[in-house]
């Protein structure tokens, strides 16, 4: 039986759409994806926990020079290598994340799409975990895998862009991509994983819950009609990107 | 990009918001309401002190309540997420928004990290179209502050 997410024992009470979310982020996270089993993307949740207390990774965070500093990390050892390296790297210091380590993940054997697929898993695991913590709630306990293959698709609308790997837009989200962006215009970081559509949706799918719609964000007049304003809302997203050292 | 959506924000409210509050050390005063609050909170999360967390936590929640604790949570989450994502994959600034926030990005520091070379550098007419967007932009919101009222 699946843990799921509950607020239950929060200090306050938590909306029912965010409940709904991160319980739908979960069963997500637990599936097959596209290119990893259901118990490697468990294990890449698990690392990204585990990653907070890697030794390599608190030396490095103190390093002018993070990118000469070689050695192993703390890993759980339910995966390979490189994968765990881009875990810790994500977890831990995305600010310092480069085109020219990127390229080694590539030259180690790991494809573009299993990349952005550990990208989509990770990502999520710490925006579920730094809600929790925010509110002071004890991480919950990360879902049973599901048993079955991956689907191996790879969308046909994906092109090379200026990014690192190649995305959908919207123009190209046909087939099993229409409705991709069901609200049209999306930013660069709402098709970031779009190699990878299942990761692109539920990643969307957080935004509106939490944030604001993808398609909804440059009109400057929309009101999500939350308990704080709009202002305040960008002005901690600002804070946030900041304190991450985050150029978008 | 926040910093150019809080700076639009104030615009659109008849408000001036310091944006250098989003990138100072210590939680300063932005012009937003509960500005400092939030900031200390935001700062607090993604800190490693659990005992200013829960003062910041208890302090928000004090001024603005529950449910605007839930949703500060959600978004310094969101933004955990987000930042993580446009930094794992090199995505450059969307075009647009390059254009509207030359002059921002410099206010708040942003042209120092290191994902900032993930955008090209504007070229001269670029960077002249980001000046005029610039003085121009403001006086736009204003006016459409105007209309809708």
């Amino acid at each position: 039986m699946m843990a799921e997410p509950s607020y239950d024992f929060a200090p306050v009470r938590v909306r029912e759409d965010l409940v709904a979310a991160h319980r739908r982020v979960w069963e997500h996270i637990s599936r097959p994806g596209t290119w990893w089993t259901g118990e490697q993307r468990r294990a890449m949740a698990a690392e990204t926990r585990h990653a907070r207390d890697c030794r390599l990774c608190r030396e490095r965070a103190t390093s002018a020079s993070s990118s000469k500093m070689r050695g192993r990390h703390d890993g759980l050892g339910g995966l390979p290598e490189p994968i765990v390296d881009i875990v810790h790297r994500l977890t831990n210091e995305p600010g310092r994340l480069s085109k020219d380590w990127f390229n080694e993940v590539l030259a180690k054997g790991v494809t573009e799409a299993a990349y952005v697929e550990v990208v989509g898993v990770v990502t999520q695991t710490v925006n579920v975990d730094t809600f929790c913590h925010g509110l002071g709630v004890a991480y919950h306990s990360l879902p049973a895998p599901a048993l079955g293959e991956p689907s191996r698709h790879r969308p046909e609308g994906a092109r090379p862009e200026r990014a690192w790997v190649p995305m959908v837009s919207p123009a190209n989200a046909k087939g099993p991509e229409a409705g991709l962006y069901p609200l049209g215009g999306v930013p660069n970081v709402g098709r970031a994983l779009s190699l990878v559509p299942d990761e692109t949706r539920s990643v969307l799918d957080l935004l509106a819950a939490q944030y604001i719609p993808a398609g909804r964000v440059s009109d400057f007049w929309f009101d999500p009609q939350r308990a704080i304003s709009r202002a305040q809302m960008d002005l901690l997203a600002g804070r946030v990107s900041a304190l991450n050292r985050c150029f978008y | 990009m926040h910093a150019f959506l809080l700076r639009v924000s104030g615009q659109i409210s008849g408000n001036e918001y310091d944006l250098t509050a989003i990138a100072r050390d210590e939680a300063g005063e932005s012009g937003v309401p509960h500005g400092s609050t939030l900031v200390a909170y935001a700062d607090a999360v993604l800190g490693g002190d659990d005992v200013a967390l829960s003062h910041a936590r208890e302090r928000l929640l004090q001024e603005l309540g529950a449910e605007a604790l839930v949703d500060a949570a959600a978004v310094v989450a969101t933004f955990a997420m987000v930042d993580r994502i446009a930094d794992a994959t090199g995505i450059p600034l969307d075009g647009k928004v390059e254009l509207m926030t030359q002059g921002i990005r410099s206010e708040v520091g942003a042209d120092a990290f290191a994902s900032a070379s993930n955008t090209p550098r504007p070229g001269l007419l670029r960077r002249a179209i980001g000046r005029v967007l610039a003085i121009f932009l403001p006086m736009g919101f204003r006016l459409m502050r105007a209309i809708r009222r």
